[in-house]
């Protein structure tokens, strides 16, 4: 995944409404009116969110009925997810390695310390 | 993860958080961290060396490491240092750099070293974007948000 469309991503998910919003097309398709309802929210402020998410391409809208379904695209989700993944494995191992040389070095320098 | 009315212990802003204890005093954590021949040891995945580490360790220095890869694949890191407060806390931005030299997208990595009881409560945060920073301040859920979608992702 490109770094601007994780830019993208990420930008979008930085907004609690656009979080709660997805967290809830997590459990299926939903309207626009259905999304609405548990802020306290105009109309169009929810659709502005819903236009966010949209061009960052993590929902798509249906065509087909008069009511516009919302749903979730997994594709820009799952590269944020992968970027998480990747970094926690690096922090994870790295850690792990500075562990062993904190331990390593600790036991040297005593040994140091008797032999003086 | 929606917008939790509690105060949350960790700054949301920040998407990846690590915290870990090790059994040694802030002092030695802090000096392995910003030692070129201490970091050199320990750096990086499991399998990985490093064979040039720059670092100039003051605010606004910068530093650059060759990261070599069990398969002998160099990756290059770079970056800013933003915050040195020895012992307790390093700041510093990220960029891997392309194939020409040229950073990519900036992360900002936070490291934090407690004290508690003779060893080290090491806490770092990786923050994707600065700018989001002052943006999502104060709002909750972020990180176990992602972990939820994550999973969502997994099962897709």
């Amino acid at each position: 995944m490109s770094p601007d469309r994780l830019d993208t991503t990420f930008a979008a998910l930085a907004d609690p409404t656009r979080r709660a919003i997805l967290a809830r097309l997590v459990s299926g398709e939903a309207s626009v009116t259905e999304l609405a309802r548990p802020f306290e929210m105009s109309l169009p402020a929810i659709s502005k969110h819903l236009k966010v998410l949209e061009r960052a391409g993590l929902i798509a809208r249906g065509r087909e009925a008069q009511w516009r379904p919302c749903r979730l695209e997994a594709g820009p989700l799952k590269g944020a997810a992968d970027w998480l993944e990747h970094y926690r494995r690096f922090w994870e191992q790295s850690l792990g390695r500075l562990d062993d040389y904190l331990r390593e070095f600790q036991r040297k320098e005593k040994k140091r310390g008797r032999k003086k | 993860m929606v917008a939790r009315s509690s105060a949350a212990p960790e700054p949301a802003e920040q998407v990846l958080v690590i915290t870990r204890i090790l059994d040694a005093p802030p002092s030695l954590v802090f000096k392995v961290w910003t030692q070129p021949e201490h970091l050199a040891r320990w750096w990086g995945p499991e399998g990985f060396t490093l064979p040039s580490c720059r670092m100039d360790v003051r605010p606004g220095g910068v530093y650059r490491f060759r990261m070599r890869s069990a398969e002998g694949t160099d990756h290059w890191l770079r970056g800013v240092y933003r915050e040195i407060v020895e012992p307790v806390r390093l700041v510093f931005t990220w960029a891997w750099e392309d194939s020409e030299g040229e950073p990519g997208h900036e992360t900002l990595v936070t490291v934090t070293f407690a004290e508690d009881g003779g060893k080290t409560r090491l806490t770092m945060r990786q923050a994707v974007f600065e700018s989001m920073t002052a943006r999502d301040a104060h709002q909750g859920g972020w990180a176990s948000c992602l972990d939820r979608l994550a999973e969502y992702v997994a099962e897709a």
